[in-house]
């Protein structure tokens, strides 16, 4: 089966190069794949995910996504690519002036969906994700906790090809991590989506096969 | 109120520069007739030995655009009242010819007198008469009020573009973030700006509103009741309809300008 991601000898840096976070990682993953990320605090595991959305360009080697090379893509390939990720962030990156249902339905309202079909889609999700009270409530006005399940709505709401996940559950007791990691085990099993999860902590319960990467002292390992 | 607050912010110095174009349009369209009344009402007096035709006038000149003879007839009739009709015969034989001669464009005093120096040095010409004091001073005051006019446009307009670039800076930062946001999921470019297009181009139309209904105002209302000639007899300058097309032309224009540096500079995720 063909590679979704292919990273061969990145290197991957801020500050103009000056910063290297990440140094010469090689790693590829396969449609339909379900990948853990650990690694410490600072290691550079944001970083990464950063870059396979390509927002940080690596400095050196290549990173393909999508058969894309993300060193040397233009803006509207790109753009188009980015339409098949979903990117759940560490810091939810809700637009705050949006309605949850709202930001819910961004991938949707992007892709050009009718509203009727935007409405529908944001009910469903939200309760799935168990906020279908909040709705039409602002994303300040929810508990940090409700609003990464609603980033984790949104990132699911288009069916992405890869969800790009950054500590999806870092602030979910565990009955909702696991309402989290049910969606994500569902999306990959039945949608065949290739996810990869950044976590400091991979869940017990956990049904599907996956690999386990490690950041570490800027490099990429796998555990076996 | 901090919506109305954030409007007023860029209505007003959009509405500054509108008014700017809208004052040089007008000021424009008043002078040039206020340049051609004067232009009309100024003429030289020639005096020459011979009978001479407009073109001859107009090879030593160019500015030269008419010349009106001044019956002699009269002027003898004036002098020779009295005197028998051979003497006044006489008189009129050897009386010069008198010129009113008219200039086509409004010229400074140093044009003046190069045009006097043209004529003089024709042998024929006698005499050059010029209204040169008179002339030159309201010549003067009135390039003078030109030009602190347009300095003061011009200052006015640089001002209000500083205000609001100031202003879409504080768009960019209320909207960065929806921006970016956007931008990670894959929004085109006219989808992520096309809040921050709706709401300037619609400020973009209440200043042009409001600047063509000040306008209209001071036609209407303010210049017909103002008892000040310029005003009454110009009352058709002061604001065309055509005005409000390049008043709302203009105000897009900046828009669209000021959104794009707003849209081009929120671009990267990263800080
Ligand atoms: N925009 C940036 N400019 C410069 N340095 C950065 C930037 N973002 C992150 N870094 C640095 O890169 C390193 C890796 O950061 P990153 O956010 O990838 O870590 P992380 O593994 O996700 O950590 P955590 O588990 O705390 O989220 C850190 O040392 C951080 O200070
Ligand atoms: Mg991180």
């Amino acid at each position: 089966m063909s590679n979704v991601i292919n990273a061969s000898h990145i290197t991957l840096a801020y500050d103009n190069g000056e910063k290297e976070i990440i140094k010469d990682a090689s790693f590829s993953i396969k449609k339909g794949e379900f990948v853990f990320i650990t690694g410490p605090s600072g290691s550079g595991k944001s970083t990464l995910l950063k870059a396979l959305y390509g927002a940080l360009k690596p400095t050196e080697g290549s990173l393909v996504v999508g058969g894309l090379d993300l060193a040397s893509v233009g803006q509207s390939k790109l753009q188009e690519l980015r339409t098949h990720l979903g990117i759940i962030f560490q810091d939810y990156k809700l637009v705050n002036e949006w309605t949850v249902a709202k930001n819910v339905v961004l991938p949707l309202m992007i892709a050009g969906y009718s509203v009727d079909v935007q409405n529908t889609q944001a009910q469903r999700l939200l309760k799935h994700v168990k906020l279908s009270e909040h709705a039409d409530k602002y994303p300040l006005e929810l508990s940090g906790g409700e609003q990464q399940r609603v980033g984790v709505a949104r990132a699911l709401s288009k069916n992405p090809v890869v969800i790009l996940a950054d500590e999806p559950t870092g602030n979910l007791d565990d009955y909702s991590s696991n309402v989290i990691w049910d969606l994500m085990e569902n999306a990959c099993q039945q949608l065949d989506t290739t996810v990869l999860v950044v976590t400091h902590k991979i869940p017990t319960i956990f049904s599907l096969p996956y690999r386990h990467f490690i950041i570490e002292s800027k490099g990429v390992y796998e555990v076996h | 109120m901090k919506f109305i607050k954030n409007h007023l912010m860029f209505i007003l110095p959009l509405m500054a520069i509108l008014l700017g174009i809208e004052f040089y349009l007008v000021f424009d369209r008043t002078t040039n007739s206020y340049e051609k009344g004067l232009k009309e009402g100024y003429s030289m007096l020639v005096v020459t030995n011979k009978p001479m035709e407009l073109s001859v006038f107009k090879a030593l000149n160019r500015h030269i655009s008419n010349a009106q003879k001044i019956k002699r007839e009269s002027i003898v009739s004036e002098i020779a009242k009295g005197v028998s009709k051979s003497s006044s015969k006489e008189i009129l034989a050897s009386l010069p010819y008198f010129y009113n001669v008219g200039l086509d464009s409004y010229l400074s005093t140093s044009g003046l007198n190069k045009i006097k120096a043209d004529l003089e040095a024709d042998k024929n010409i006698k005499k050059v008469e010029t209204f040169g004091s008179s002339y030159s001073s309201s010549y003067r005051l009135f390039s003078f009020i030109k030009f602190t006019l347009k300095l003061f446009i011009v200052f006015m307009g640089v001002v209000s573009l500083f205000l609001i670039i100031k202003q879409m800076e504080i768009w960019k930062y209320a909207h960065k973030e929806r921006m970016q946001v956007m931008e990670i999921f894959g929004a085109p470019l006219m989808l992520r700006s096309g809040v921050l297009f709706k709401v300037a181009i619609a400020d973009a139309f209440i200043a042009t509103l409001l600047t063509s209904a000040i306008f209209l105002y001071v036609k209407f209302q303010w210049a017909a009741n103002s008892g000040i000639d310029v005003m009454m007899e110009n009352q058709e300058e002061l604001f065309r309809l055509s005005d409000i097309a390049i008043l709302l032309s203009s105000a897009l224009l900046i828009v669209v300008i000021a959104v794009y540096s707003v849209v081009f500079s929120s671009k990267g995720v990263e800080e």
